[in-house]
């Protein structure tokens, strides 16, 4: 089985790189983007099967980014990232086609559970 | 300079005026009297004013009317006085001119020669005294002032009387009325002299008769006095004719002063410090040197009946009774509704102060926990990078565990704040509410089964009094049992082992279905009632919570549409109310 592709988008800098690291490190392909314009990139380059989205972004709105991934390539499946209890936020993004939402601080192997299960669905689809 | 500091004391004057207008009517600013004692003294005010403004007219007219009466009784009098002393002088004058016109008849029916005979003048004198009692003696004089007969108890034939001023007063007029003197009979007289001219002979004789002053006083006693009055007649020169119970015996001077009026009778009134009399009475009798005087000094108008007065005293008394009941009934009614007033705007202050409070609470926790969410992100990403390295290598042998368990104490202080965080955003959160319809009752024991291992374990007795046919309420179900889960949890929290929590849910009005969770516990003191909704307030131990359960419910029941309220007494327990509205509206 190919390394499933993660592109993780997050303008937390900090936040980003060592969560990729330990994406990495359990043997996930992983891009970082810090704004919606390079994720976007990364969207043609790398073609990632999940984008895990933070709904706060510079550039675009989370959930804006979110339909255009969307829009782009509908198989490409997305897990939003919440730092706040922006729920409306979450909801909408759910029903804009998003897999998942997870809360920050997020627990890693909940995060990695999400992604292999959102691989799957990619696959099936 | 001087005009500045001029300006500087008009200035300080005003707010002095000010103050003082201040403290009079606001004592209890100046007092520092507060909350029960501020209506009370408002009370005091109101009712002191409203007596003065109701009962200074009624004395004002009491006392006018009282003088009035007064007056009125005193001009009485004083006509009363007036008439009696114009019916004595009246008498008098027409007992003088009685006297007169006999003495001219007398002399028109006798001539000299006759009369001149002594036993004609004891017949005449015999029966004019039998007619006429207080005639002293009687006699006839010639124009040279002898006196040739006499007829009467003394022996004054041949007295002469020329160079006496009557005699010498009647050579001119036609008859003679003389002040009272003593003269040669030893006894207070007054003589009437009639000349008779005898025109054919070119001269004159004079018949005299002279009278007991006894019979002036007794007129002059005829008249109505009391005690301290006094009635008497003096001339004009103020000699007293009659004797007087104060002002002297009969020929002493009169001692008061005063101006003898001239023709007319006249009441005078004298201040007290005028004279010995309040009301003085002159009355000069005609053609005689006489005045008639009354001194009325025991003022009898002063002593108002007392039907009067007491009159007077019991419509005042009824009248200041009556106005003063129905000020202070008045003055109650309203105090009281100001006091209602006052304290419902209190409460509704207090309501918005703490709505607000409450929100503005919301929003800081909201903007803290989503500030420390961030970092908590990276730590724990940090954290978790660390743990994965150390996991997957095989360095550092010696520290490993020692890392590891100090990495996982990390994460525990991480999801210790995650906690704290996730909940702070969900009570200050925009949700969208789902709009369930359902039976609150089925909603409680949903949440009451959910506790019932707790309730049995703790050996607590749960009283349900759930009021059938409840309308269906339309809310969010699932936010609706986390408030009742926190709530309940609360009260098993709050009582002793083997305590009772009640539950009870009802119709409050149309609008509104009330939820009652009543526990038995130890209460919450008055002080940290107002507190028991604010984020992280708790008096549970440390550890057991984090004081966010009623924070989180109260907004949950605001974005509801309802309402959560507690009524606690310290060692009796508290009661919750829970107020859903039946239609519920999204906030």
């Amino acid at each position: 089985m190919p390394q499933t592709k993660v592109l993780l988008v997050d303008d937390e800098i900090e936040f980003a790189s060592a969560l990729a690291e330990r994406l990495q490190l359990r043997n996930y392909d992983v891009k970082v983007g810090h704004t919606a314009i390079e994720a976007m990139g990364f969207i043609h380059q790398f073609v990632p099967d999940v984008v895990v989205l933070d709904l706060k972004i510079p550039g675009m709105d989370g959930l804006e980014a979110l339909k255009t991934i969307k829009k782009l390539d509908p198989t490409i499946e997305v897990i939003m990232l919440t730092g706040h209890g922006d729920v409306l936020s979450v909801e909408e993004g759910m029903k804009s086609g998003a897999f998942e939402y997870i809360m920050k601080p997020i627990d890693i192997g909940e995060l990695t559970s999400k992604i292999d299960k959102a691989k799957k669905k990619r696959i099936n689809v | 300079m001087s005009e500045h500091n001029e300006q500087e004391e008009e200035k300080n004057k005003k707010p002095k005026i000010y103050n003082f207008l201040r403290v009079l009517f606001h004592p209890h600013d100046f007092l520092g009297i507060l909350s029960e004692d501020r209506y009370k003294s408002l009370k005091i005010r109101i009712v002191l004013i409203e007596a003065m403004l109701s009962l200074l007219p009624l004395f004002i007219v009491v006392t006018i009317s009282y003088f009035w009466f007064q007056q009125i009784l005193k001009d009485d009098f004083k006509n009363q006085l007036k008439w009696e002393l114009e019916n004595t002088k009246q008498s008098i004058e027409f007992f003088l001119e009685e006297r007169v016109s006999i003495l001219r008849f007398i002399t028109s029916s006798y001539t000299h020669e006759q009369l001149s005979d002594q036993r004609t003048l004891s017949d005449i004198f015999t029966k004019f005294k039998r007619e006429f009692p207080g005639l002293v003696d009687i006699g006839v004089i010639d124009a040279d002032g002898i006196q040739r007969t006499y007829s009467g108890p003394y022996r004054l034939a041949g007295a002469d009387y020329s160079d006496q001023t009557w005699f010498n007063e009647i050579v001119i007029r036609s008859s003679n009325l003389s002040d009272v003197f003593m003269g040669f009979r030893k006894i207070p007289h007054f003589a009437i002299a009639v000349k008779r001219e005898v025109p054919d002979k070119g001269t004159f004789w004079i018949l005299r008769a002279t009278i007991d002053m006894k019979t002036l006083q007794k007129y002059a006693s005829a008249i109505n006095i009391r005690e301290n009055d006094d009635v008497f007649i003096i001339n004009r020169e103020g000699v007293l004719q009659t004797p007087s119970r104060f002002h002297g015996n009969v020929l002493e001077q009169y001692k008061e002063i005063f101006s003898f009026p001239e023709d007319n009778l006249s009441i005078k009134e004298a201040g007290q410090s005028e004279g010995t009399c309040d009301i003085c009475g002159y009355a000069p009798i005609k053609n005689t040197p006489w005045i008639l005087v009354a001194v009325i000094r025991s003022s009898p108008y002063a002593k108002i009946p007392n039907i009067f007065r007491n009159e007077l005293f019991f419509i005042t008394i009824i009248s200041v009774f009556f106005s003063i009941a129905v000020t202070i009934a008045l003055v109650q009614t309203v105090v009281n509704r100001i006091k209602k007033a006052d304290q419902a705007r209190e409460a509704a202050i207090a309501e918005t102060e703490h709505a607000g409070k409450m929100a503005s609470i919301g929003r800081l926790a909201a903007g803290v926990a989503h500030e420390i969410n961030n970092p908590l992100a990276i730590i724990n990403e940090k954290a978790g990078l660390m743990k994965d390295i150390l996991e997957g290598s095989r360095d550092m042998q010696q520290n490993r565990e020692k890392f590891l368990s100090l990495i996982s104490g990390i994460f525990d202080s991480i999801n210790r704040c995650r906690t704290v965080t996730h909940r702070l955003l969900g009570f200050s959160r925009r949700m969208d509410i789902s709009h369930d319809t359902i039976d609150i009752n089925d909603a409680l024991k949903e949440v009451i089964e959910f506790l019932e291992k707790e309730i049995i374990y703790r050996n607590i007795r749960l009283d349900l009094d759930l009021k059938k046919d409840l309308p269906r309420v339309v809310t969010d179900k699932g936010q609706l049992q986390q408030v009742f889960l926190n709530i309940i949890n609360n009260a098993i929290d709050a009582v002793e082992e083997g305590g009772l929590i009640q539950i009870s849910s009802y119709s409050k009005d149309e609008h509104f279905v009330r939820v009652s969770i009543k526990d038995n516990g130890r209460g919450i003191p008055r002080d940290k009632l107002k507190h028991i909704f604010e984020p992280f307030y708790t008096t549970k131990e440390k550890g057991k919570g984090t004081g966010l359960g009623l924070s989180i419910s109260y907004g949950i029941v605001q974005r509801l549409g309802g309402s959560i309220h507690v009524e606690s007494e310290v060692n009796k327990g508290t009661t919750f109310f829970v107020d859903i509205p039946i239609l519920s509206e999204t906030v």
